[in-house]
């Protein structure tokens, strides 16, 4: 035998797949709902070791934010996390508001609790649906979907957009509801209830679906603190971590809610918090209708000449607000020096925003926490030594997006 | 959180849980079909563009010019909107009137599309209602170059606006309303 | 060294109040600042202590300031799971063109820095002495400079990007 043929006999009777395999996954993969790419070493099909490729939306968000006013950086806001728009809005804009020290009037309150909740249920049906999607089940994901178009379809009555909303104002909201807003919006979420127990049944016991995500993707309580992670991941593994809860902004501490813990942190876990998280908010935005409604007629804005542009039939009419409104657009609101921290509760975790001000009317830094960057770090732990394929619902119930991530 | 540690045997079964799920399915089916018989629509999606969604009073679509009557923007070329717009995508050249009461006119006003991102606060800004958000959502363009707007194609007669000056016009009312 | 009121500080300044530059509470929000070269140690410190247990670092970023001596400074936010408590650490950075800014990696203390600080060491480019695998998080291997750096034009064009068109 020559030697060629020798070695590939010896080859044949040797194993075979001794060595591991790199695999190549994303940065767009029609498993994955996100812009990722993964690097994985494999073993056979079990995941020996993992990387994570992030960066590829990067849009260099808090660059821009230092070049324009505090105003000009809230559409920004609106593209980190598209899912749940309205939620970053608020969380800049609470933070722009604690480095000013304002106060807002109690229907801005509920007005924003009600917007938000309303975006993390769109964001928890999106995780939700498209995970189902990405387990090859295509039913639930278009029920999803269209739980998650009715409340784009409120968004849109509430704030004139469904996806980039734009609504929320430094010190108050961009206008009050319309009137008709709390009948659409109860018939609304009698639809969408009807469509999560649609949900529920076609999945919840699907034994499938409970084999695809029991046991997998485990994240112990522990490690979910080593690596900061918060959100439903964080609850899953039986962390009680709702900022909503510990730290209540807005009228959270108004409102009757509870919180679901789970108890093993593994995919299934993490579906049942979410699924259990989108009844609490759907009880959420009940009450802050009959919270809204009780109230009557009330400002939405605070009427702070710093941050308030002057009342639009005035302007048109009368010099003097003129002037201001000239003033309030060409300059913005001076903010003092100084620097906060305001941290929310986003559908994803704590979504923090660091602001310094060196006193005049452009940001000098704006930090945006992005939970599901952070939340995505300790993914390599969750899936080592898994099957390629519980890679896919880890990632999902992650739910890691793109703009937020990357920024 | 109520947490199912073991599936029952029914459900460990796989036929009557598949059963199940059949049954949720073609529930939806029916309705949908039957709404498509009688002619009231159950399903959710829109044939478009043979269809079309009736958007919100608040929606926003694409900045527009408004046109008065004598065919004249009513802008006055002050540049607030300029100011306001933070990706910078409105340029204005102004020019002067000698004859008219309003001095000052757009020469040019020019927005470009393809950095717009309906964000209104062009709009907020603008002293004059001069600048509104129609309800226009269709302007894909073939090239870069017809993603600039420019005056002539923003300009809208006063008249095909009324739903969001009206919507606006509500809007000062209500805040008038809430501060008394 | 004022303790503002808050007990955090007050612990913080009487058991490691020599590498305290100053602390100050703006805003409600506790913050320390640190002298660079004791960042492993009190951190360490607050990490392990049982009155303050910040056992999560949420946030760890950087400021630069253009024209002051240290140029960088690292903010740090730490939370307490279990006091439901928040500390805002900080500590200047020199930047130097024969000694370029470093400061100590905090991954051995927690690994929720392992992306952070490779985040600021791509947007600021600030090294971390002792991280384990620091390299860019968000842009990529190719990219000249660091964005967030105040003397980084933002109209700058990168070389792989094509010719504006
Ligand atoms: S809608 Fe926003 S982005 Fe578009 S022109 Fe107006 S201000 Fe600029
Ligand atoms: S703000 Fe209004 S009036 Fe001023 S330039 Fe813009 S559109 Fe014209």
């Amino acid at each position: 035998m020559s030697e060629a043929a020798q070695r590939l006999a010896g080859d044949s009777r040797g194993d075979l797949h001794s060595e591991h395999q790199v695999l190549n996954m994303g940065p767009s993969h029609p498993a994955t709902h996100g812009t990722v790419k993964f690097l994985i070493e494999l073993d056979g099909e079990n995941i020996v070791s993992l990387e994570v490729f992030v960066g590829y939306l990067h849009r260099g968000f808090e660059k821009e934010c230092e070049s324009g006013s505090w105003y000009q950086a809230i559409p920004y806001t609106d593209r980190l996390n598209y899912n749940s728009a309205i939620l970053c809005n608020i969380g800049y804009c609470m933070a722009v508001e604690k480095l000013l020290g304002i106060a807002l009037p109690e229907r801005c309150d509920w007005l924003r609790v009600l917007a938000g909740e309303l975006s993390r249920l769109g964001d928890h049906l999106t995780r939700c649906g498209a995970a189902c999607l990405e387990l090859q089940a295509m039913t639930p994901f278009l029920y999803g979907i269209e739980a998650r178009e009715l409340t784009w379809d409120l968004q849109e009555e509430l704030c004139g957009a469904r996806v980039t909303s734009n609504y929320i104002r430094i010190g108050g909201v961009k206008h009050d509801m319309p009137g008709d807003f709390p009948g659409k919006c109860r018939a609304g979420i009698a639809k969408i209830r009807a469509l999560l127990a649609d949900f529920d049944k076609v999945v919840t016991q699907n034994r499938i679906f409970v084999d695809r995500l029991r046991g997998t993707g485990i994240i112990s309580r522990e490690d979910c603190i080593r690596y900061a992670v918060t959100g439903p991941v964080a609850r899953a593994s039986g962390i009680a971590l709702d900022m909503r809860k510990d730290e209540p902004y807005l009228a959270y501490d108004r409102v009757d809610f509870d919180i679901p813990i789970g108890e093993v942190g593994d995919n299934y876990d993490r579906y049942l918090v979410c699924v259990e998280e989108m009844h609490q908010s759907l009880r959420i935005i009940e009450q802050c209708l009959v919270a809204l409604s009780r109230m009557g007629p009330a400002p939405v804005n605070v009427a702070d000449p710093r941050v308030r542009w002057p009342a639009k039939d005035g302007v048109f009419n009368r010099m003097e607000e003129l002037i201001q409104q000239f003033k309030a657009v060409t300059e913005g609101p001076m903010v003092p020096a100084g620097e906060c921290y305001q941290a929310i509760e986003s559908a994803n975790g704590e979504l923090g925003f660091y602001l310094v001000s060196d006193g005049t009317a452009v940001p000098y830094k704006v930090r945006c926490r992005p939970p599901s960057l952070i939340n995505l770090a300790p993914l390599p732990l969750m899936v080592r030594g898994a099957m390629l394929a519980d890679l896919i619902p880890t990632f999902d119930f992650i739910n890691m997006i793109g703009g937020e991530c990357d920024r | 959180m109520k947490r199912a540690e073991k599936l029952t045997w029914v459900e460990r079964l796989y036929i009557p849980m598949i059963a199940q799920g059949v049954w949720v399915t073609s529930a939806h089916f029916f309705r949908n079909l039957l709404g498509f018989i009688t002619g009231r629509r159950r399903d959710f999606v829109v044939q478009y563009p043979e269809e079309r969604v009736d958007y919100a009073d608040a929606f926003r679509g694409m900045p527009c010019l408004v046109q008065l009557a004598n065919g004249k923007p009513k802008c006055v070329a002050c540049g607030l909107c300029e100011f306001a717009c933070p990706t910078d995508c409105i340029t204005i050249v102004a020019g002067e009137l000698v004859d008219d009461n309003i001095e000052r006119y757009p020469e040019q006003f020019d927005i470009d599309m393809s950095r717009c991102m309906f964000c209104g606060l062009c709009e907020e800004a603008c002293p004059e209602e001069a600048i509104v958000m129609s309800r226009e959502v269709e302007i894909a363009a073939f090239t870069r170059e017809d993603t600039l707007f420019h005056k002539e194609q923003l300009l809208v007669p006063e008249r095909l606006l009324k739903r969001r000056l009206g919507f606006l016009r509500a809007e000062y009312d209500r805040v008038h309303a809430a501060a008394e | 060294m004022e303790d503002c009121g808050s007990g955090i500080l007050q612990r913080l300044i009487a058991e490691r109040g020599e590498h305290l530059e100053s602390t100050h509470a703006q805003h409600g929000d506790a913050t320390a600042l640190l002298r660079p070269e004791s960042l492993l140690e009190v951190m360490r410190f607050l990490r392990d202590d049982s009155e303050l247990a910040f056992n999560m670092l949420t946030d760890l970023t950087a400021v630069d300031w253009l024209d002051r001596a240290p140029r960088f400074e690292m903010v740090y936010h730490l939370y307490s799971l279990d006091w439901n408590h928040r500390l805002r650490v900080k500590a200047g950075v020199p930047d130097a063109p024969d000694a370029p800014a470093q400061v100590d990696s905090l991954c051995e203390l927690w690994p929720s820095a392992n992306w952070m600080e490779r985040e600021v060491w791509d947007m600021y480019g600030i090294r971390f002495a002792g991280h384990p695998d620091l390299k860019r998080l968000l842009l990529y291997e190719e990219f000249e400079g660091h964005p967030l750096r105040k003397d980084y034009p933002k109209e700058r064009r990168q070389p792989l990007v094509g010719p504006r068109n």
